[in-house]
């Protein structure tokens, strides 16, 4: 009888032991299934925007520093931010930079600095005799814009950024716009109006008035890409670039992992990095530190020399070993 | 199981940060009442405050309200690609274009901003982008003058912009029939340098009164003429909201009352209190501050300019707390408040 009476309680204990089993592996299963769908669009951005599209450079290029050093310890390293025109009047993988500015980070004292670098510089690109430096990108992507820079400017590169228009458009409207006191009234009547047009090559009129205010992306953009009325020309664009990126940062603050599907979602195609996560990771919260009194911002202004090459109005460096001092007070070779 | 995975989407929605999901709303109700009536832009449409609770007067691409002349406003209705001056009755309705600045061809048309009517009520004050036809690149804003109940070819200019520059803004016309206004200009290292100035006739040189350093701009004159409040950015630091004493001819002590992202001081009518824009938090929506100026006065802080030179704001806060009208309004920053006592 005994027998008889344990068998079915046996029975029924396994049975239940298996119902439990089974319901949290279907739960585990719904809930990853929900992550999963949420983070969907994040993993696929991410399989995107990877992608560096060389050249073979041979000895230009140099091997990533590591990201974090035996102790533990996110280690300083160099950024190069490509920004681009790539709009219907260029082929998608051939555009020009309209911005570069390297940016070292150091985890260790929070600080950081900006470097931006003048799109006509004329410069020696490897492999594709001297032109401006806009066209490395156009000449051979992320890698020759890289590699030319650090033949260049002497530094050592560790990872690039790369943005479309369109890209920094949303990225700021997704982060609700960038909160800064612009300089001064920005004015332009030569202005590109080529984002949602459908003549790349048209012109409208802009005006961002001065002083504190809340800029959503279309009007940052204009803020940042305006050169025209500008006495500096590109160098006072190149400043502005750094305020809106120092605004940013500041929105970057908030962010959380929930938020990354809808940032990869926002660029579709609109960004390329070879940044890996873990360095993203080690970012965040080193970002957050960062306080803008510990931001240094320098330009190439009254380091250069206007020139009009083959019809070309172009940049030459009017002291390279000026140029290669300034450069080493905060980017290491 | 389905509903615990649709349960776990959600949860993680939640975890997003708020400056992602925040959205600008319609004005929402004051949280305490001002006597008189309040004009503010947001979102391109003007509103009225009266008695703690906003009205919309009129709505596309409305902003920089400033006090007209009896029972009317001055306003800019602003294009993608040029802006216009306009009277407006305190419920919208347009009583006169005041400019006419469209044109067939996009790069003849013109901008018109921050209109002031003149202490005798007979002239409007504005910025305006003349053409250079030597150089089609230049857009610079200078400061004009043009009756207000006549044509716009009557204006004439006031003011001789730095070029390339962005120029010169922000009039604000004194009693006496001078005018203070914000001069844009660069460094001879090509930095960035706002300063307010005061010229007493049209195209005279003027003087500074505040120095190039401290980056001032945005003046705003006291009803009685006797004060100046002004935002002051000195370079990568935050704004400042400054109030200075003024003598006609040159700014006396200055005190800080507000620092952060500030913007677009106001008077009272009274000239007993501020209203001004600022953003507190992350979202950068501005809202609309009140301080007041009574006593126990603000303790005044030697200028350590000459007295006749140009005054420094000194980082000195006020004895009394600013008080916030509104907490979930986005404000055009760009769009001073225009308080009135009707």
């Amino acid at each position: 009888m005994r027998q008889r009476a344990s068998r079915p309680n046996q029975s029924g204990r396994f049975l239940s032991v298996r119902f439990v089993i089974l319901t949290l592996i279907g739960f585990l299963l719904a809930g990853g299934a929900g992550a999963g769908a949420y983070f969907l669009p994040a993993l696929a951005a991410a399989r995107q925007i990877t992608d560096v599209g060389p050249p073979n450079l041979g000895s230009v290029t140099q091997p990533s520093a590591p990201v974090i050093d035996v102790s533990g310890n996110l280690q300083p390293f160099t950024v190069l931010l490509l920004g681009s025109d790539n709009d219907a009047k260029f082929d998608p993988n051939q555009v020009l930079t309209q911005s570069m500015i390297l940016v070292r980070v150091e985890p260790a004292t929070h600080k950081v600095a900006m470097f931006s670098i003048a799109r006509d510089l004329y410069v020696p690109i490897p492999q594709n005799g001297t032109a401006k430096i806009d066209k490395a990108y156009a000449f051979g992507g992320a890698k020759l814009a890289m590699a030319t820079v650090q033949q260049n400017f002497q530094v050592r590169i560790d990872n690039y950024v790369w943005i479309g228009l369109e890209g920094l458009v949303k990225l700021i409207d997704m982060v609700g716009g960038v909160d800064l006191v612009t300089s001064n009234p920005v004015l332009d009547d030569y202005y590109p109006d080529d984002i949602h047009s459908s003549d790349p090559y048209g012109y409208t009129r802009v005006a961002v008035l001065p002083g504190a205010q809340h800029l959503d992306g279309i009007h940052a953009m204009q803020y940042v890409r305006s050169r025209h009325s500008d006495l500096r020309g590109d160098f006072g664009r190149s400043v502005r670039q750094q305020q809106v990126l120092l605004a940013l940062r500041t929105k970057a603050k908030s962010l959380t992992a929930a938020d990354i599907p809808d940032l990869a979602s926002t660029f579709n195609g609109q960004l390329k990095t070879d940044l890996s996560l873990d360095r993203i990771r080690a970012l965040l919260p080193v970002a957050a530190k960062v306080q803008t009194q510990d931001v240094k911002q320098t330009t190439l202004l009254n380091y250069t020399v206007g020139e009009n090459i083959g019809g070309e109005d172009v940049l030459l460096p009017s002291d390279w070993a000026a140029i290669h001092a300034l450069v080493h007070q905060d980017f290491p070779s | 199981m389905v509903g615990f995975g649709y349960g776990v989407y959600h949860y993680l929605e939640s975890l997003k940060s708020r400056v992602t999901t925040e959205k600008a709303v319609a004005p929402a109700k004051a949280k305490f009442s001002l006597p008189g009536s309040v004009f503010v832009a947001q979102g391109g449409a003007l509103y009225r405050l009266r008695a703690g609770s906003f009205q919309q007067i009129a709505n596309g691409g409305w902003t920089q309200p400033s006090p007209g002349p009896p029972n009317q406003l001055l306003a800019v209705k602003r294009d993608a690609q040029f802006s216009d001056l306009y009277l407006l009755d305190y419920d919208g309705h347009v009583v006169k274009q005041l400019t006419h600045n469209a044109n067939t061809d996009v790069h003849l048309n013109h901008w018109s901003f921050y209109p002031h009517l003149s202490g005798d009520g007979q002239t409007v004050y504005y910025s305006w982008d003349p053409k250079d036809p030597g150089n089609f690149y230049r857009v610079d804003l200078a400061v004009y003058a043009m009756p207000v109940d006549g044509l716009q070819r009557q204006a004439r200019a006031w003011t001789d912009p730095n070029q390339y520059t962005g120029g010169d803004v922000q009039p604000a016309p004194l009693k006496s029939g001078g005018l203070i206004y914000a001069k844009f200009g660069l460094t001879p290292d090509g930095k960035n340098i706002s300063q307010l100035w005061l010229t007493t006739r049209a195209r005279a040189t003027g003087t500074p009164l505040t120095k190039e350093e401290d980056g001032c701009a945005q003046p705003a004159l006291s009803p009685d003429g006797k004060r100046l409040a002004m935002v002051c950015t000195a370079a990568g630091q935050p704004s400042k909201l400054t109030v200075a004493d003024f003598d006609g001819k040159a700014l006396g002590p200055a005190t800080v009352v507000a620092t952060g992202l500030v913007a677009a001081p106001g008077w009272a009518p009274d000239g007993n209190g501020l209203l001004y824009l600022s953003a507190l938090d992350t979202t950068g929506h501005f809202q609309l501050f009140f301080q007041d100026l009574t006593a126990p006065a603000a303790p005044a802080v030697p200028a350590t300019a000459k007295p006749t030179g140009p005054a420094t704001p000194l980082p000195v806060p006020s004895p009394k707390p600013a008080r916030q009208l509104t907490t979930n309004n986005d404000y055009d920053a760009t769009s001073a408040p225009t308080w009135l006592a009707g």
